[in-house]
């Protein structure tokens, strides 16, 4: 006999119908498993998309309004913008597309006319100029097409230029996807002003106060330019994420709301059958409150071997989620994760006391006399 | 002074709309160390009898008192504290624990106390012949043997009284005077018995023995 009573007595008891106990304890493990793996799936998105579209959230892009006749933005315009920028760079952009060639291969490619690359890019080798005065900078997967590296040359819509640096590939989602693009000096893109103004800012915050300042300022007359700002997307997308995640938990809480009726209905099917005993326990001087913990206990180590099962089950889910798809690492090991799956163990056990207590209540105080009758 | 006495006792129950009497203004007193046989028919009002002497079951009007106490109102908790500290129960079903073996059965009544008194377990179970059979469980005992084990359980908290609800109703002869010697052993101790039954031999044992009919003492 252990030191504590109720448990000692709880463990034999349930023992005693070792089928009947192990469903309910599985109901409360399928029940764990619903709402925490539906909880960290759902998390996952939410942190995979927030991580793939993070960057959006602090760019702004200007482009002219064509709608008002408007081809280009002149210099005037790009000073006018990168003097109420705020917490970041205003980076004009010259557009334009064309083949471009290296030996034998070839391929089709965005060409942009830019002078501070390295207000947006990263460079994966070789260095990117400030300002860029010569020479092309490749995009990761183009660089890939062409089998070219930095010192390679390239040719570009028929004239060639070395290749001062490769671009680190850029994962997540943004307009200007710098992937399939050459980057050339401005002076090598044909035309008048440019075709867009990209704003990188640290923060969502300075990109929607830098987006209103340009709207304030350069459309104050007449609209030369729409401004597209991407945090106020972001913000609908956080709140489509927090939908679902609360959706999906909301799916796990039915399954384990069902496993709490089914504890209820093993523990009073239990109490029922063992109402003798139990009347024979409160004649020889048990206390109602020793038949009412023990009973407790009964229901509290199912839901705790059901719920540490179902963190098991959920921990097994997630690996192979990790192994299945290009999910990262660390998105899967987020800290939120564990706090998913240690709020679904307490739920289920609290679940599970819950089923417990009605039984235990009636059982601990049935009269003696009425329950010995049988 | 008696260790239980029923003063003017009367319980009525309400069944199928009308109100059956089971004891009708019952006095008795049971003195220390006596074996007392309490005899009638079915509906004699002997089980409600035991109830009330048991503390299971409280009387409409009368008074009971226990070693002196009158105990008529007390609360469930209370009731339940007086029943294990001066009350030992043993039950024609023997009602002992399946999952539990012989010596924790014995110790039920303080499985849930700070100490539970298992060396005086052993000790009831080898006073009564049963040293070696502490550990197996009531489906591997007979009949007898599983009374024996109720008998020592009923004594486990030294009980000023033992009540018995037909304790040799389940036997055959033999191990029912088995059962019925192990019961006047404990009267030895200064423990009083109350014996509730059908069978007569229980009343060559007993030192005294009740009639009850319709509720009432026949003596």
């Amino acid at each position: 006999m252990s030191r504590l009573p109720a448990l000692f007595v709880a463990r034999r008891n349930l023992s005693r119908n070792r089928l009947q106990s192990a469903l309910a304890a599985l109901g409360i493990l399928v029940g764990v498993v619903a709402i925490a793996s539906l909880g960290i799936f759902g998390n996952v998105l939410a942190v995979g998309a927030d991580d793939a579209l993070g960057d959006i959230g602090t760019q702004v892009i200007v482009t002219p309004n064509a709608d008002a006749g408007v081809q280009s933005i002149d210099d005037r315009t790009v000073a006018e913008i990168q003097r109420v920028t705020t917490g970041g760079d205003a980076v004009p952009l010259k557009t334009d597309g064309g083949l471009v060639t290296r030996g034998g291969e070839s391929a089709a490619a965005t060409i942009y006319g830019i002078r501070e690359p390295g207000s947006l890019y990263t460079a994966a080798e070789g260095e990117l100029p400030r300002p860029h005065r010569q020479g092309a900078i490749l995009g990761a997967d183009l660089a890939d097409a062409l089998d070219a590296q930095a010192g390679d040359n390239v040719d570009v819509t028929g004239d060639t230029y070395r290749v001062i640096a490769v671009l680190e590939p850029v994962e997540s989602f943004t307009p200007i996807s710098p992937n399939d693009a050459v980057m050339l000096p401005e002076s090598a893109v044909g035309g008048d002003g440019y075709q867009q103004v990209v704003i990188r800012t640290d923060t969502g915050a300075a990109a929607t106060a830098s987006a209103d300042a340009v709207e304030a300022t350069v459309n104050a007359r007449e609209d030369v330019v729409e401004v597209f700002e991407l945090s106020s997307i972001l913000d609908e997308i956080n709140e489509f994420f927090s939908l679902l995640s609360v959706f999906l938990l909301g799916l796990g809480g039915i399954s384990l709301f069902v496993a709490g009726v089914s504890i209820l209905n093993v523990m009073l099917m239990s109490t029922v059958e063992r109402r003798q005993e139990i009347g024979v326990l409160r004649a020889v001087g048990v206390s109602r409150w020793a038949v009412l913990r023990t009973i407790l206990f009964e229901a509290t180590l199912l839901g705790v071997v059901g719920a540490a099962g179902g963190v098991l089950v959920t921990v097994a889910l997630v690996a192979g989620l990790y192994l299945a798809t290009p999910v990262e690492l660390w998105i899967v090991l987020d800290p939120t994760n564990g706090l998913y799956l240690l709020g679904a163990f307490a739920f289920g056990v609290l679940i599970s006391v819950l089923g417990g207590l009605y039984p235990a209540w009636t059982a601990a105080n049935e009269r003696p006399v009425d329950a010995l009758r049988g | 002074m008696p260790a239980i006495e029923l003063f003017e006792v009367t319980r009525r129950y309400d069944g199928g709309g009308e109100t059956v009497v089971a004891l009708d203004s019952v006095s008795i007193a049971v003195e220390r160390g006596s074996f007392v046989a309490v005899m009638g028919p079915s509906g004699s009002g002997k089980s409600t009898l035991l109830n009330v002497v048991g503390l299971l079951d409280s009387p409409d009007e009368g008074r009971v008192h226990v070693d002196g106490e009158d105990v008529t109102d007390v609360a469930v908790d209370e009731r339940t504290r007086l029943r294990k500290g001066t009350i030992g129960f043993v039950f024609q079903d023997f009602h002992l624990i399946p999952t539990l073996s012989a010596l924790e059965n014995v110790v039920v009544p303080t499985i849930f106390d700070p100490k539970p008194r298992r060396d005086r377990a052993a000790d009831l179970l080898e006073r009564v012949g049963l040293g070696d059979r502490l550990d197996h469980l009531p489906d591997e005992l007979s009949g007898g043997q599983k009374q024996r084990v109720a008998i020592a359980r009923s004594l486990i908290n030294d009980p000023s009284i033992v009540l018995a609800d037909e304790p040799t109703g389940n036997l055959d002869r033999d191990t029912g005077e088995r059962i019925l010697s192990e019961l006047t052993a404990v009267t030895d101790a200064g423990v009083s018995v109350v014996a509730v039954t059908h069978d007569p031999a229980v009343a060559e044992y007993a030192d005294r023995t009740i009639e009850l009919r319709d509720g009432v003492v026949a003596e």
